[in-house]
């Protein structure tokens, strides 16, 4: 127990700045933009004032004098500015609007020959060892288990229970999944598997012994196991770590789709 | 009455838990990496209301936890369920007094459920094992885990003896001596 309550109310008060910059310095740029604007806003202002002033002193003599027209000049700029910045937020609507559209369109033409169901990510795992995700879409929309999910760039993974509403998807970076690949190059089988390592790579594992694993090669579902159909793009060779045992090196995978911004997915419902 | 109060009260906040989890704490994360602040409250209920509580709390939000995102059922309700039993032999062994011995139990508490649910896992999933980096985010959940008990220590326990005065009476006290 604390002493008094003033040093307790202080050492939580230590903890939480403690908690705030650990958060801060450990994601790098993520959260650290906000703190950032926060603190230029904080300082900026007088900072502008005191240069303008320094500027002013250090000789300008026609500061005075044409004051009268600048007035004028500064209300027929502002007036333009105004219009001009009402035209702009139409446009940024309009390509926002556009945007969206383009997305829904390349995702249903880039698989044409699947029939598939839009869906939104509403969910996803609260826990640091697995990586399941919830989707929005469900039995009454005829979504089934072992059901094959894919995102805009690439295979997302598969569905393994489904309620009336909602489906839960199997992620394929879950330490539990492994999906059989092949190399588009070689053409050489493998198996990818989840790690618990970063949000967006895979082990490829069981390498050929004879195989050439080439950097940057694009690997792909190879169709074997009966969950996964063929041909979906599954992401691209980072690294390849050779062991002291050829048979053990493995590669680094970076999956296509990025999972940490993912929320729109579409389920593939003929295979 | 106050009894009935006290367990609407627990599972609204079980929910505000959960909804903590699923949206602050993917945001305010440390490389990645999120609290596990279940393991606290099971742990909380266990210490303060008592032993059956505990592990009747921890299932229940274990197989809800399970419903939701869970790949087997029962891995969370067996480990947290678990937590409320530990909680129990814990309040009979230690005091509660200290902000310290709260902290210990959350760092045990904290390994064992990690450990215990991989390992369910592995038997049950058959996930690859990466020793490594599981202790890497391990340590940071204990850590993380921590910083909430010192943050939340001073509710813990006001809220604490508020519910074991209603379900233990006022006898705290004497086994200490």
């Amino acid at each position: 127990m604390y002493r008094n309550k003033k040093t307790g109310i202080i050492g939580i008060v230590i903890t939480v700045i403690i908690l705030i910059l650990i958060v801060i310095f450990s994601n790098g740029e993520n959260n650290s933009n906000f703190f950032e604007n926060a603190a230029t806003n904080l300082v900026m202002p007088i900072q502008n004032g005191l240069t303008y002033l320094k500027n002013k002193i250090s000789g300008n003599s026609t500061f005075f004098t044409d004051i009268n027209n600048l007035q004028n000049e500064n209300e027929e700029l502002k007036q333009k500015n105004s219009e001009l910045e009402q035209s702009l937020r139409e446009l940024e609507n309009i390509k926002t609007e556009n945007e969206t559209l383009k997305e829904y369109l390349n995702l249903t033409e880039k698989y044409g020959e699947y029939k598939t169901i839009p869906g939104y990510v509403i969910n996803k795992d609260i826990s640091n060892y697995s990586k399941t995700i919830v989707i929005n879409i469900g039995s009454d929309d005829g979504v089934q288990e072992n059901m094959t999910v894919i995102g805009d760039e690439g295979l997302v993974g598969h569905v393994v229970s489904v309620t009336n509403s909602t489906a839960k998807v199997e992620t394929i970076i879950d330490t539990a999944s492994s999906i059989s690949c092949s190399m588009s190059t070689t053409k050489d089988s493998i198996v990818c598997k989840g790690t618990l390592d970063g949000q967006s790579e895979l082990r490829a594992m069981y390498i050929p012994t004879d195989a050439n694993i080439i950097q940057g090669d694009s690997i792909e579902t190879s169709g074997l196991g009966g969950i996964y159909p063929k041909g979906i793009h599954v992401g691209t060779v980072k690294s390849v770590t050779n062991t002291q045992n050829i048979v053990d090196r493995y590669a680094i995978v970076e999956t296509a789709v990025d999972f940490d911004k993912l929320d729109t997915v579409l389920v593939i419902t003929n295979q | 009455m106050k009894k009935t109060i006290i367990n609407i009260v627990l599972i609204l906040v079980a929910l505000i838990i959960y909804y903590l989890q699923s949206n602050f704490f993917t945001w305010f994360n440390i490389a990645g990496i999120m609290p596990n602040l279940f393991i606290i409250f099971v742990l909380f209920i266990g210490l303060f209301a008592s032993k059956t509580m505990g592990t009747i709390y921890g299932i229940i939000i274990g197989l809800f936890l399970d419903f939701i995102l869970g790949m087997r059922i029962g891995i969370n309700a067996v480990t947290l369920g678990l937590i409320g039993f530990l909680a129990g032999v814990f309040d009979k062994n230690f005091s509660k007094d200290s902000r310290m011995t709260i902290m210990v139990m959350v760092l045990f508490s904290t390994v064992l459920v990690e450990i215990l649910n991989y390992l369910l896992k592995y038997i049950f999933l058959s996930i690859n094992v990466e020793i490594g980096n599981f202790i890497i985010i391990l340590a940071i959940e204990i850590i993380y885990n921590l910083l909430l008990t010192i943050i939340l220590y001073p509710l813990i326990q006001k809220s604490g003896y508020y519910i074991e005065n209603e379900y233990k009476g006022n006898k705290i006290l004497t086994r200490y001596f």
